[in-house]
């Protein structure tokens, strides 16, 4: 009697602490669902297609991820400013967002290595002269309420002590005020900036010049305590790299060239 | 499970950026209120004018006012009228929609002060010489804007509460603007929201018992 007590308890016990050390990685293998945060106004990272389904590199690449994991994924449309209150919420595990690796954002969110690396251009609305990238300065400017590009053109405005700064909440609100001529310029990442101008929805805006902005690091996030996660999405985005999947994906989606290097030389990550 | 560390510190350390953005709200909140109440006492009169023209264009105003979302309005105000080449700053997107929505339900609010006032008041000052005009101006209007006072005061309310719209169009010089910035900087989300809600809340009770102090004031006999 006394024994078949004392082995219940075990059992018990061994069950509870299992389910206490399980973590994120556990979760998600488990539940076999991966969900990840994509921005879809965000061409050609993130979009639809004309059936409406999302595609794009970061969609792939949460596709590749839940593959080398053995679950199915789910795309969950995230705008940019909510990428990370979205993970904190719980309505993702991972984001898989463009999302700039910036140490205020570390304080509140685990990153992994970079995955993808952006330059930035100046779009301006014709019409405006604009030579180069100083010919903001005065104009009124806008770009995407709390990116790495609107936390650098808000910095410059600041700088230059004239012109105006509006942040929108989505990248297609940004074009939409650039196009009507409720903005003079904007600051994108190359790759929207070009897919943006070829699409014609926004017709009267042209690119400008290169914006002198240390490349953009993006990195793939998830919750700050999940080391056991964390480790996963850097060995699978080193992986993406060393099998040649990323390079297949940037072709597929950014067109020929080589990709950015993702690694710093002289530093650990 | 729950794995959300508090940071109160960090969100605190805005709180001056944050009231900073508090006035502004109250700003275009006040604003409006009074731009939106000119505004519907010129539809409730334009009802009234037998004109069916001026009757067509206040009940067209009152009806999208009041059947369209706020967020409509603004955005309408911002990139609607931004494809006919009409700009309009954040600020004056955001005070021209609010603005709109105050009119519509003001002149409604009116409309049914208006209903309350019996006719014999109207004829009692025509009776005493006073043209239409000044029998409406001295006699029924000031009864009408005390008994629309406390639906005033509710829409007031509302005008505080509909300014966080703005983030919407570019907005980011009022509390919420002001709030969702430094949220897209740190990510404190919970912290931040939570002091400018608490903001909100002293702003509309601060308005309240104001309305309460004067409608006593108004109120009594």
């Amino acid at each position: 009697m006394k024994t078949s007590i004392l082995g219940a308890a075990l059992v018990a016990a061994t069950a509870f602490a299992g389910a206490a050390h399980a973590d994120k990685l556990d979760d998600i293998i488990s539940s076999g669902i991966l969900r990840c945060a994509v921005v879809l106004d965000f061409p050609p990272m993130g979009m639809r297609d004309a059936q409406n389904n999302p595609i794009g590199f970061d969609v792939d690449y949460c596709n590749d991820l839940a593959a080398a994991l053995g679950v199915t994924a789910e795309i969950v449309e995230t705008p940019f400013p909510e990428r990370i209150p979205a993970l904190m919420a719980g309505r993702v595990d991972v984001g898989v967002a463009s999302t700039s690796d910036t140490l205020e954002r570390a304080k509140t969110v685990g990153m992994s290595i970079p995955y993808y690396a952006f330059e930035n251009a100046v779009v301006a609305r014709e019409g405006v002269e604009m030579a180069d990238w100083e010919g903001m300065k005065g104009k009124t400017v806008g770009a995407t309420a709390g990116t790495y590009e609107a936390i650098w053109l808000e910095g410059k405005i600041n700088e230059w002590g004239e012109g105006t700064f509006r942040p929108y909440q989505t990248q297609a609100d940004v074009f939409l005020a650039l196009s009507q001529g409720q903005l003079d310029a904007t600051v994108s990442t190359v790759e929207v900036a070009n897919a943006n101008v070829a699409s014609g929805n926004f017709p009267g805006i042209r690119v400008v010049d290169k914006a002198p902005m240390v490349p953009d690091y993006v990195s793939l996030f998830t919750m700050r305590q999940e080391y056991g996660l964390l480790n996963y999405l850097n060995l699978f985005v080193n992986q993406q790299v060393r099998t040649g999947r990323y390079a297949e994906l940037y072709t597929k989606w950014v067109g020929e060239g080589e990709p950015a290097n993702l690694s710093i030389p002289g530093v650990y990550r | 499970m729950f794995g959300y560390t508090f940071q109160w510190k960090q969100a605190l350390a805005r709180l001056p950026q944050m009231l900073d953005g508090a006035i502004v709200t109250m700003q275009i909140a006040v604003l409006s209120m009074l731009i939106g109440i000119v505004l519907a006492i010129l539809l409730t009169t334009f009802r009234l004018s037998g004109s069916r023209v001026l009757g067509g264009v206040a009940t067209t105003w009152v009806e999208v006012a009041r059947n369209t979302p706020a967020l409509f309005q603004i955005y309408m105000a911002h990139f609607g009228l931004g494809s006919f080449g009409i700009h309009l700053s954040p600020y004056l997107s955001l005070l021209v929609g609010i603005t709109f929505n105050n009119a519509g339900y003001l002149a409604e609010n009116f409309r049914g002060a208006l209903k309350a006032i019996p006719d014999t008041q109207a004829r009692a000052g025509r009776s005493l010489g006073m043209t239409a005009l000044q029998s409406f101006r001295h006699i029924v209007m000031p009864q009408m804007l005390r008994i629309a006072f406390l639906p005033m005061t509710n829409q007031m309310v509302w005008a505080v509460l509909m300014t966080s719209l703005g983030v919407t169009v570019g907005m980011n010089t009022d509390l919420f603007g002001v709030t969702q910035a430094l949220n897209a900087l740190t990510f404190r989300t919970f912290e931040l929201f939570a002091i400018a809600a608490v903001i909100f809340y002293l702003i509309v009770k601060v308005i309240q018992t104001a309305a309460r102090l004067i409608a006593w004031r108004l109120f009594r006999y």
